[in-house]
C-alpha cells in the first residue's frame, strides 16, 4: 500500500516538475520573444558588438545605426 | 505516441472541424454559439498545419534541415541573427498582424457571418499560409532578397516593376483607406479624440525615456506608456463630459483628416526614435495584449452570434459596401485569408533571423494561421451584435438616411428590427453622442468588443471605457500604419526617384526627404480626403480597391513562387500555389471589372461619375470617380502583365527550351545542425 503510495507520490512529483519545466521554458521564450519585437535584444546584440556598456549614447549610437532597418520594415494592414 | 493513438487523435479532430463547419454552415434559423466558428477554424488549422503544410515542405519545398540559412552564414549580429523559432514567429506575427483583419471581417458580415468566415478558414489554410511560406523559405534561399527582386529575377524586369508599382499602390490606398477608418470612429467623439491626441505626447514622453532616462529599456517604457494611455482613457470620458474641452475634441471628418495628413507628414520628418519608434512599440504592446485578451474573452464567454449566416445582401445590395458575395467578400477580406502585403514581410525582416530551414513551416504558415485566427475573432465580435444594430453603426447617411428614426425604419425595412430609442441607449452606454452611420468597420468592432466584455468584466457600467479601450486600440494600430506606411513609401519613393536625379535617392538629404514625405502624404492624403467627402461614406470605393490591390500583390507572389517551383523541376506539385493563384486571378479579375464597368453606379466607378455627371454633380467628385476605375484598371493590366510573363516562362521551361535556373544561394552545411546534435 505504501509502496503505491510512494510511487504515486514520485508520478505526481515529475509531473509537476515536468509542468514547471514546460512553464519556466514556455515563460524565457515569450520574454525572449518580447525581447526581440521590442529590440532590446537588438541594443543588447549591438553593446556587445561594440563592447560598450549602456548609455545614452550608445543608445543614440544605436538607433542611428538601425535607424534605415527599422523605417524600411514594413507594418502590415 | 504511438502511432495508433495519433491516427484516432488525428482523426478525432478532423471529425471535430468538420462537425463544427457543418454546424455552422447548415445551421438555419436559431442562434449558434460563437465557439462553434472557433472549434471549425482552430481543427481546420491543426490539419491544414499537421498535414498540408508537412506535404508542401517535404514534397514541394524539399526543406533541407542540413543547409545553412542566410542568418548563419551572414551572421552579424545587425540585419542577419540566427534566432530562436518561436522568437522568429512572434516578431513575424507582429508584423504582419494590422488592423486589416479585424476591419476586413467586420465590414464582410454584411453577408451574414457564413461566407467571410469560411473564406477566412479555407482562404488561409489553402492560400494566404501557403504564400507566406513559401515566399519565406524562397527568400531564405535567396540570402533575403526582397519579393520583388525575386519578382525581377525570375520573371524578369517586368515582373519587377509590376511588384514596385503595386507595393506602392497598395501603400497609397491601403493608408487612406485605414485613415479613413479613423476618421470615421473618431470624428464627433470626443472622448476617442481626446485619447488618440493624447498617444502622440505620450510617445513621444516614451522616447526621451529611452533616450535620455533608461536606454533600451523599450518593455518598461511601454508598460509606462500604455499606463498612460489607461490614464489618457480615463481622462477622456471626463472631457467627453466636460461642455469646454469637449467642445475643443469634438471634431467633423474634414477637420480630423486634415490633422491626420499634417500627423503623417510629421511622423514621416521627424527623428524616428521621437515619435514613430515608441509609438510602434507602444501599438504593438498594446495589440499583442489586446488580441491575447480578445481570445481569452471569447473562449471564457462563449458568446452567441446574432447575425444570420446568410443575409439578403449576399445579392449585392449591402448598404455597408455595394457588390455581390462573390467577388466581394473575398477583397473585403484579405488580410485574414489571403494578403499580397504578407509576401513584403515574409521577404523582409524575418528570413535574416531563421535559424533552419524547417522553421520556415512554422513562422510562415503558422504565422498567418494566427492571423487568421485573429479574423475570426472580428467576424465574431461584429456577429454577436444585433443584425439591426450593426447596420445602423455601418450604414452611411447616404443610403439609410441622416435622422436616426429614419435610418432606423429604412433599416426595420429590411428585416433587422432597430429603434432609434435603442440606438440612442446604446450610444449613451459606450458614452457617444450618436453610433448612427459610422462607418469603417471601427466602431462596430468596438462596440462587438465592448459587447463582449461588459458581460463579464465590469458589466455595463464598463461598457463605455472598453468601447474606447477598443477604439484606442484600432486607431493606435491604425497610425502606426499610418506613419510606417509613409515612411517606407518615402523610402520607395527616393529609391525611385535617385535614378531620375541622385540626390533625391539620398535618405539622409533634408530637401529630399521633405519633398518625398510631401509626394506620400498628399497621394494617400488625397484618397482620404475623398472618401470623407463622399456621399457614400468612402469605405464603398476605397476598402474594396485596397481590397484588389492587396490581392493583386497576392497574385504577383503566387506568380513568382509558381515560376520558382516550375524552375525547381517541381512541376507535378505546382497546384499547391497555382490554385489558390487562378483563384485570386478569378476574384481580383471580377472585382476589378465590377468596380470599373458595372452599369449599377453603388458599385461602378465609372457608372458612378455618370450618375453624378448626369445631376451635375461636384466635378471633383467625378473625377474621384474617374480615379479609382484608372487605379483599378491599370494595376489589372499590369497584373494581367505579370501573369503572361510568369505563363510563358513556365511554358518555356516545361517545354525545355529554356534552361530550369534556380537562382538560389549555393548550398552550404549547417554547423547549427551540427551543434543541436552533440
Amino acid at each position: 500500500m505504501s509502496q503505491i503510495a510512494c510511487g504515486a507520490g514520485a508520478l505526481a512529483r515529475e509531473t509537476l516538475d515536468a509542468i514547471l519545466r514546460a512553464s519556466t521554458r514556455s515563460f524565457t521564450v515569450l520574454v525572449a520573444a518580447l525581447r526581440e519585437i521590442f529590440d532590446e535584444s537588438a541594443y543588447a546584440r549591438f553593446l556587445d558588438r561594440q563592447r560598450a556598456t549602456s548609455s545614452p549614447i550608445a543608445y543614440a549610437e544605436f538607433l542611428r545605426e538601425s535607424e534605415i532597418a527599422k523605417v524600411r520594415r514594413p507594418r502590415c494592414c | 505516441m504511438p502511432k495508433v493513438f495519433r491516427v484516432l487523435l488525428w482523426t478525432s479532430i478532423s471529425l471535430l472541424g468538420a462537425f463544427a463547419l457543418a454546424t455552422i454552415a447548415l445551421h438555419r434559423g436559431e442562434q449558434i454559439n460563437a465557439m462553434w466558428l472557433v472549434v471549425a477554424a482552430v481543427a481546420t488549422y491543426a490539419v491544414g498545419y499537421r498535414f498540408y503544410s508537412s506535404f508542401i515542405a517535404a514534397k514541394l519545398l524539399a526543406i533541407d534541415p542540413l543547409r545553412a540559412t542566410p542568418a548563419e552564414r551572414l551572421d552579424n549580429g545587425r540585419d542577419f541573427v540566427p534566432t530562436n523559432k518561436w522568437v522568429v514567429f512572434g516578431h513575424h506575427f507582429a508584423a504582419i498582424a494590422g488592423p486589416g483583419p479585424l476591419v476586413g471581417p467586420v465590414l464582410a458580415a454584411q453577408f451574414g457571418y457564413l461566407p467571410g468566415t469560411l473564406w477566412i478558414i479555407a482562404g488561409a489554410v489553402l492560400g494566404g499560409c501557403i504564400q507566406d511560406f513559401v515566399i519565406l523559405l524562397f527568400s531564405v534561399r535567396r540570402d533575403g532578397k526582397s519579393m520583388t527582386e525575386m519578382a525581377k529575377t525570375e520573371i524578369g524586369k517586368v515582373g519587377g516593376f509590376v511588384s514596385y508599382l503595386a507595393v506602392i499602390s497598395i501603400i497609397i490606398i491601403l493608408l487612406g483607406a485605414v485613415a479613413l477608418v479613423v476618421v470615421n470612429a473618431l470624428k464627433s467623439s470626443p472622448w476617442g479624440t481626446f485619447t488618440i491626441a493624447m498617444t502622440m505626447p505620450i510617445a513621444v514622453l516614451m522616447g526621451l525615456y529611452l533616450r535620455r532616462i533608461r536606454p533600451g529599456k523599450v518593455l518598461e517604457a511601454s508598460v509606462l506608456g500604455f499606463v498612460l494611455v489607461l490614464a489618457a482613457i480615463i481622462g477622456g470620458q471626463w472631457v467627453s463630459q466636460s461642455a469646454s474641452w469637449a467642445a475643443v475634441f469634438t471634431l467633423t471628418g474634414a477637420t480630423l483628416a486634415v490633422l491626420l495628413i499634417i500627423y503623417g507628414f510629421t511622423a514621416s520628418v521627424l527623428p524616428v526614435w521621437l515619435l514613430l519608434a515608441p509609438r510602434d512599440y507602444l501599438s504593438t504592446f498594446v495589440k499583442l495584449g489586446t488580441i491575447a485578451l480578445l481570445a481569452i474573452g471569447i473562449v471564457v464567454l462563449r458568446p452567441s452570434l446574432h447575425m444570420p449566416p446568410l443575409t439578403r445582401f449576399i445579392d449585392g445590395s449591402g448598404p455597408v459596401f455595394a457588390g455581390t458575395v462573390f467577388p466581394f467578400a473575398f477583397i473585403t477580406i484579405a488580410c485574414g485569408a489571403v494578403s499580397g502585403f504578407h509576401s513584403l514581410i515574409s521577404s523582409g525582416t524575418t528570413p535574416k533571423l531563421i535559424r533552419r530551414e524547417p522553421e520556415t513551416r512554422m513562422v510562415g504558415y503558422g504565422g498567418m494561421l494566427a492571423e487568421s485566427m485573429v479574423a475570426v475573432m472580428a467576424m465574431i465580435a461584429a456577429s454577436v451584435l444585433q443584425p439591426g444594430v450593426y447596420f445602423a453603426v455601418n450604414s452611411p447617411a447616404g443610403i439609410v438616411g441622416q435622422a436616426p428614426e429614419t435610418a432606423a425604419a429604412t433599416i426595420s425595412a429590411w428585416g433587422f428590427p432597430v429603434t432609434a430609442a435603442e440606438m440612442a441607449s446604446l450610444a449613451h452606454a459606450v458614452g457617444e453622442q450618436t453610433l448612427f452611420n459610422r462607418t469603417g468597420g471601427a466602431p462596430a468592432f468596438a462596440v462587438g468588443m465592448a459587447h463582449i466584455f461588459s458581460n463579464s468584466l465590469g458589466g455595463q457600467a464598463m461598457m463605455a471605457l472598453w468601447y474606447h479601450f477598443a477604439i484606442m486600440f484600432e486607431a493606435l494600430f491604425i497610425l502606426t500604419v499610418l506613419d510606417a506606411g509613409t515612411r517606407v513609401g518615402r523610402f520607395m519613393l527616393q529609391d525611385a526617384l535617385g535614378h531620375v536625379w541622385k540626390p533625391l535617392g539620398r535618405t539622409s538629404w533634408y530637401p529630399s526627404i521633405l519633398f518625398t514625405s510631401g509626394l506620400m502624404v498628399a497621394a494617400w492624403g488625397y484618397f482620404l480626403w475623398q472618401g470623407v467627402k463622399d456621399p457614400l461614406g468612402g469605405i464603398n470605393s476605397l476598402w474594396p480597391l485596397f481590397g484588389i490591390c492587396n490581392q493583386l500583390l497576392a497574385t504577383v507572389a503566387l506568380c513568382v513562387a509558381t515560376t520558382i517551383i516550375v524552375k525547381m523541376g517541381r512541376a507535378r506539385y505546382v497546384l499547391v500555389t497555382l490554385i489558390p493563384l487562378c483563384w485570386l486571378v478569378a476574384v481580383t479579375f471580377t472585382a476589378s471589372y465590377h468596380k470599373v464597368l458595372n452599369p449599377n453606379p453603388r458599385i461602378g466607378f465609372l457608372a458612378h461619375a455618370r450618375q453624378l455627371a448626369s445631376a451635375g454633380a461636384d466635378a471633383r467628385l467625378i473625377f474621384n470617380d474617374r480615379l479609382d476605375a484608372a487605379v483599378a484598371g491599370v494595376l489589372v493590366v499590369l497584373v494581367a502583365v505579370v501573369l503572361i510573363e510568369s505563363t510563358l516562362e513556365w511554358a518555356r521551361v516545361l517545354s525545355g527550351r529554356k534552361a530550369a535556373e534556380v537562382r538560389e544561394t549555393p548550398f552550404v552545411m549547417t554547423q547549427l545542425a551540427l551543434e543541436e546534435q552533440r
